[in-house]
């Protein structure tokens, strides 16, 4: 117990000590809050449309304006942090499920033909464009949210399998694996029980950048039509729809595409100081 | 005059002292051994006395290397002293090479950095450098590469860029820890003649005494960035006059008091013919896959509370055999058989009888696990028989006293012990299902000198107490002479010698076996010669 409480406070003070890490965790948890804020409030029903207020600019009752249907794009944009969120955490988490096993495994079975069909499965995923496979899976499948998940989440399967794999691999050579295998234990168990914990952190540190780039991918999608459908509003089918309208009403390009940036730079910058603050080589002494 | 004399150098980094007072002085043609445990500050003497020292480190005292203050010098003359009035041998020759270099390129680079001369005469230059350090021209041409060689040869291009230039102090910290003991014989050979012909000052950085007793004149014990002792080398040791150096002393040369009445009997381990192949990649694209046999028709036994010694130069198979023993690493032919019973790695009944302790005290533990867990890893093999809960606890608090260790201990963390208190642990984890035999890899190499003598005194009554047989893997033959009876000599995955360890050693039959003796450093031999 002693050691677990002398080794947080350690964490802590190096984790409030990088600036990547704070400003990264802000800003993470303004668009986490928003969307949990649009499950229990937002100023307007998002779907609402009322014409004749539309295309307001900046206001009082409607803090970011009106659409061109006159709906509230403060409402829209909440709603919206709930939909990419929900995408790219099923995404992610799709990801982590399959592809970390399939790490493991490969590098329990190290050298053998195994190892080389999952490395080569992966290779085959990761040769082809991402958005490319997602328009294809929409366009058998039909738009939809579910659809860009899955089409999100097939290629964060190699990402994870190869970094698992790899992390993995130099923990085999080490002398306390050694000894869990003269304890008799198979590698299945020691993949579980040793191997997991020890790249744990690497792991974490991968989640959040693939996270920003998951937020992306459903902005993208949505942005050419294939996320979310109407009237679920998403950040990029929010840009797609403002496009004829830039010179009329700029804002409504700008608020969704600010939305977007932030949510993804400071998922990066969370990413990079998770990174900093586990990597013990790396100390407190960096800013 | 000396050569380099060092006085009152301290050495702070941040806050914490890291050397205090430290004075001592090299005479040209002569060796300083600077020994001491790890931590003592000995490789940061070194460190201070080249300018080399980590970031944020604080020297002050005084360097005078013929007249001239090391420590006063900017970095900029630092780097035309090191190299050309200081030469620099490091621990390891396997990271001090740059593989994608010739050896050749390598030595040149020395003289080019720090003379004129053209390209193609720096390099005539390293050969004579690399002929000086027993690499010859014919046998050894300057266009090879590092992988070419063996791990002496490398360290020999070391040696051949550190005194390409002739430099008046050369300083080698570890020198020949990575080496086998007869190439380590050789390469204390090579740095003997290079002091006597050449009349450079040495100082040799080493936790060996015997090493340091057969090469050095003069000799500086440290402990705790502080010299205890010094003196001329013979004089140190024969008087013996600071505790310290008599404890090292004697912890060096510690034989632990073993009962003889009670080994003997059925034999807990029969190795027969055992060969052990690896697959080596094709020549051709879908050609067979080669094999290198690594364990060669070995056959040995082991009785009950025996302890039988292995040794052998690196790549000689020991460890391969070891791993074959313990059901990691399936065999080709013959047979191991433990207790009775044939070894299969799916029977936990056969394997729960051997346990195995390894080198690296800091490798071997899982980080994130507490002491409870990883001393009770082996109660795995034990099925469903495992004891849990209360029990198990209590079996964990048992194997740490046994170790002597705390009760309490069980509750941290690994990286609150100490080297010897992990291989303390390491020991624990290896008992707690109560083995017959325990394979003990190079256990104590890694260790400092009086905590080896402790573990082996612990190894010895634990053998004594539980009747349990040790089949210990060592390159270091003071220790196997210490603590076994039998002792099996291997080469070439061959074991070309075996008898009783007291015989083997007073009049080896093999050559090889014969070699391995002469190499070993020795104090007694040291000191009498």
């Amino acid at each position: 117990m002693e050691a677990m409480v002398s080794r947080s406070p350690g964490l802590w003070q190096r984790a409030l000590r990088s600036r990547s890490f704070v400003i990264g965790a802000v800003l993470t948890s303004i668009i986490v809050l928003a969307a949990a804020l649009s499950l229990v409030w937002t100023p307007y029903n998002y779907a609402a449309q009322d014409i004749p207020h539309r295309l307001m600019g900046l206001t009082a009752e409607h803090w970011f304006g009106t659409d061109q249907y006159g709906r509230d794009v403060f409402s829209q944009i909440l709603v919206g942090a709930r939909t990419s969120i929900v995408v790219a955490l099923i995404a992610v988490g799709i990801g982590i499920l399959i592809g970390t096993p399939l790490g493991l495994w490969a590098a329990a079975k190290r050298g053998t033909l195994l190892d080389e069909v999952i490395l080569r499965a992966n290779d085959l995923v990761f040769a082809f464009p991402a958005l490319l496979i997602a328009v294809l899976i929409t366009a058998v499948f039909g738009p939809g949210a579910i659809n860009a998940i899955i089409a999100i989440g097939i290629f964060n399967i190699p990402v994870f399998a190869r970094l698992t794999r790899a992390a993995a691999l130099s923990l085999w050579t080490a002398d306390f694996i050694l000894a869990a295998r003269v304890a008799g234990k198979n590698a299945s168990r020691i993949s579980v029980e040793h191997i997991l914990p020890n790249i744990l952190n690497t792991l974490v540190v991968q989640s959040t950048i693939q996270f920003s780039l998951g937020i992306l991918a459903e902005a993208a999608l949505a942005y050419v039509g294939l996320g979310a459908q109407p009237p679920i509003p998403s950040w990029g089918k929010m840009l797609a729809d403002s496009q004829t309208l830039v010179g009329l009403a700029p804002q409504l390009a700008l608020i969704p595409g600010l939305a977007i940036v932030l949510t993804v730079l400071g998922l990066n910058l969370l990413g990079d100081g998770l990174r900093d603050i586990f990597d013990p080589r790396l100390g407190g002494s960096r800013r | 005059m000396s050569l380099l004399s060092v006085s009152g150098l301290n050495v702070t980094i941040g806050a914490t002292p890291i050397l205090r007072d430290v004075s001592l002085s090299v005479e040209p043609g002569r060796v300083l051994g600077v020994i001491g445990e790890s931590g003592a500050g000995k490789s940061m003497t070194a460190l201070a006395i080249m300018g080399l020292l980590p970031a944020g480190a604080r020297a002050d005292g005084a360097a005078i290397l013929e007249g001239a203050d090391l420590l006063g010098k900017s970095e900029r003359e630092m780097c035309t002293i090191r190299g050309r009035d200081i030469g620099m041998v490091f621990q390891e020759p396997a990271t001090a090479l740059d593989p994608l270099q010739t050896i050749g390129q390598q030595v040149a680079e020395t003289i080019l950095v720090h003379t004129g001369a053209s390209r193609r005469d720096a390099l005539v230059e390293a050969d004579r450098a690399l002929a000086r350090a027993g690499l010859s021209q014919e046998h050894f041409p300057r266009d090879r590469f590092p992988h070419d060689l063996s791990g002496g040869q490398r360290q020999r291009v070391v040696i051949a860029s550190a005194i390409a230039l002739r430099p008046k102090l050369l300083i080698a910290d570890e020198p020949t820890t990575a080496l086998d003991v007869t190439t380590q014989a050789r390469v204390i050979a090579l740095f003997r003649s290079l002091v006597d012909e050449e009349g450079m000052g040495l100082i040799f950085i080493t936790h060996d005494l015997a090493l340091v007793t057969g090469l050095a004149d003069d000799i500086a014990v440290m402990r705790s960035g502080e010299i205890v002792d010094g003196g001329a080398t013979r004089e140190v040791f024969r008087s013996l006059a600071h505790p310290y150096t008599r404890q090292l002393f004697e912890a060096s040369s510690h034989v632990p008091v073993r009962d003889p009445a009670l080994r003997g009997g059925a034999p807990v381990l029969e190795v027969t013919d055992v060969a052990r192949d690896y697959l080596r990649p094709p020549r051709r694209v879908f050609g067979p896959p080669g094999a290198f046999r690594a364990v060669d028709g070995v056959s040995f036994s082991i009785g009950r509370g025996e302890n039988v010694g292995l040794v052998g130069e690196s790549g000689s198979g020991k460890s391969t055999l070891a791993r074959a023993i313990l059901g990691l690493d399936r065999v080709q032919a013959g047979s191991i058989v433990i207790d009775g019973t044939a070894l299969d790695d799916s029977d936990r009944a056969t394997r729960r009888k051997v346990q195995a302790v390894f080198q690296d005290p800091y490798g071997s533990f899982d980080p994130r696990q507490r002491v409870d867990t990883l001393v009770t890893e082996p109660f795995h093999l034990l099925g469903n028989e495992a004891p849990r809960g209360a029990e198990r606890r209590q079996r964990a608090e048992a194997a740490l006293e046994t170790v002597g260790l705390n009760v309490a201990d069980v509750d941290k963390y690994i990286h609150e012990f100490s080297g010897g208190q992990r291989q303390r642990i390491a020991i624990a984890r290896a008992l707690i299902i109560e083995p017959k035999l325990i394979v003990l890899d190079e256990a104590v190499s890694a260790l400092d000198v009086s905590v080896r003598a402790q573990i082996l005194d612990l190894l010895a009554e634990l053998s004594d107490r539980l009747s349990i047989s040790y089949l210990f893997i060592s390159h270091d033959l003071g220790v196997v002479r210490a603590i076994t009876d039998r002792v099996l000599v291997m080469k070439a995955g061959k074991i070309v010698e075996t008898g009783r360890t007291d015989k083997v050693f007073a009049s080896p039959q093999h050559p090889y076996t014969r070699e391995l003796i002469a190499a070993a450093p020795s104090l007694s031999r040291a000191l009498a010669g």
